[in-house]
């Protein structure tokens, strides 16, 4: 298990959303395909809304650039 | 479908030939949904109070009539209510009380609510990484709403979504009180408190709302509020109480008072009334202080007393608010005794519903004037629908 994997358990296990913000992000740049790419910043996107989180906007605007959200 | 008959036409005669309800009413769990359908999804029904999602965010999950609800301040500060559950797959969305920072999540596929109730996001739903899909059009998948209206911090909930409007139906009542309308804060944490009572919620409704019982029950308001002190209120198909002409104010050890509210007449110097507004909401109002009792049916024989007391002012004393509300607590517990008595007479086969004092227990057969009408009506709908 790498160790992003193991921090996102981690965050996972304690909701930490704002950690789980930040390591979906980072999965996302360490993607090598789109489509995995698009469902870890879908993952980011989703905690960041639950929490309110400064990086909402910025998540979903990367989203529906896309195409992958709703405008 | 039509629940198993009573026959109301006793308990719809002028007090002086009527019979109380049927022992049906008070236990049959058929004529209980019957009665969650007409005398509360129909109505405007007290749900729970503003003050229980004080901050914005504030959600916390409410089952009333077995129904899951969501209680929530909205990012307008507006108080909502929804039904708990995700429009994707019916979970529950929300299960304990807590602040909602952005978005409610739902558990299972994280579709995301804002706190206004719109579908925000569909994670996923198109495939991996793919949040949209032709088939889901977010616009119309939003929570659903839960008609309400907020008055004396009161969130009266209308299920069936076509009782005419709140202010409409209780225009008296709002009337009747317009000198106490004007800012309620709630006491806090020390002036709230729960009594689970093994009866069904409409004894609690119709204790309150006559004095009959006060000499007997509550002795201790003998000494200065005796029987011929009080009044009766009876408005026909809105509400009935009962009003005391020699309240006093209470008084701690070294002659602490709660302040009044702002600008009462001098009938309220010594006022103070106490209304069962129907169907399960028990008001009380002083000139120093305000409550609201919430009844929540659980059963045909267990009903939730849900007490918040009130005053004029965000501050007040927290000695004297924990007298009062121990004060109140204890006049509240001295009529458990009696609701579930009855309760438990219910029991007796062939009771006739019982007979009212045509000079004493006006109110009380007010009230049960209202369900017979209110289930009649709900009965003839129902008819005609079939």
């Amino acid at each position: 298990m790498s160790d992003l994997e193991s921090r996102l358990l981690a965050a996972h296990a304690c909701g930490d959303r704002a950690a789980l913000v930040t390591l979906y992000s980072a999965a996302a740049e360490d993607a090598a395909e789109d489509e995995a790419r698009y469902f870890y910043l879908t993952q980011a996107y989703v905690y960041a809304l639950e929490d309110g989180h400064p990086q909402a906007p910025a998540l979903r605007a990367r989203l529906v650039a896309a195409g992958r959200e709703s405008a | 479908m039509i629940a198993k008959m009573t026959d109301l036409s006793d308990v719809r005669r002028p007090i002086d030939k009527a019979n109380g309800l049927p022992n049906a009413h008070y236990t049959d769990e058929t004529v209980f949904a019957e009665e969650g359908q007409a005398l509360l999804a129909r109505q405007w029904a007290g749900l729970a109070v503003a003050a229980e999602v004080p901050e914005v965010g504030d959600a916390k999950p409410i089952s009333f009539l077995g129904m899951p609800l969501l209680l929530l301040r909205d990012r307008a500060g507006q108080v909502r209510v929804f039904q708990n559950i995700c429009r994707h797959r019916g979970m529950i969305l929300v299960s304990e009380p807590h602040r909602i920072e952005g978005a409610i999540r739902c558990p299972y596929h994280s579709w995301c609510y804002g706190t206004d109730g719109r579908l925000v996001s569909t994670p996923h739903v198109g495939g991996p990484g793919q949040n949209t899909h032709e088939g889901i059009d977010k616009s119309t998948l939003g929570l659903v709403e839960v008609r309400n209206h907020v008055w004396r911090d009161v969130v009266w909930i209308n299920i069936s979504g076509d009782a005419a409007p709140f202010e409409e139906v209780h225009a008296d009542l709002i009337a009747r009180w317009a000198e106490f309308d004007q800012p309620l804060y709630h006491g806090g944490m020390d002036s709230a408190f729960d009594l689970e009572v093994h009866c069904n919620w409409k004894l609690a409704v119709e204790n309150y709302c006559e004095s009959y019982h006060l000499p007997w029950v509550h002795p201790g308001l003998n000494s200065y509020s005796r029987l011929e002190d009080h009044y009766h209120i009876e408005a026909p198909d809105r509400f009935s109480g009962q009003g005391t002409r020699v309240y006093r104010q209470f008084t701690s050890a070294d002659g602490g008072r709660f302040p009044d509210f702002d600008g009462l007449s001098e009938a309220w110097d010594t006022a103070a009334e106490y209304i069962s507004v129907f169907p399960n909401v028990l008001l009380g109002v002083h000139r120093d202080h305000a409550f609201a009792i919430l009844l929540q049916p659980a059963a045909t024989d267990r009903t939730v007393e849900q007490v918040h007391l009130y005053y004029a002012t965000p501050e007040t004393d927290a000695d004297l608010r924990a007298a009062n509300a121990a004060l109140w607590k204890t006049v509240f517990e001295e009529d458990i005794f009696v609701v579930e008595g009855m309760q438990a007479g219910r029991r007796a086969p062939g009771f006739d519903g019982g007979r009212f004092s045509p000079a004493m227990d006006g109110p009380t057969h007010l009230f049960h004037d209202w369900v017979a009408a209110r289930i009649e009506a709900h009965r003839g709908t129902a008819q005609a629908a079939e």
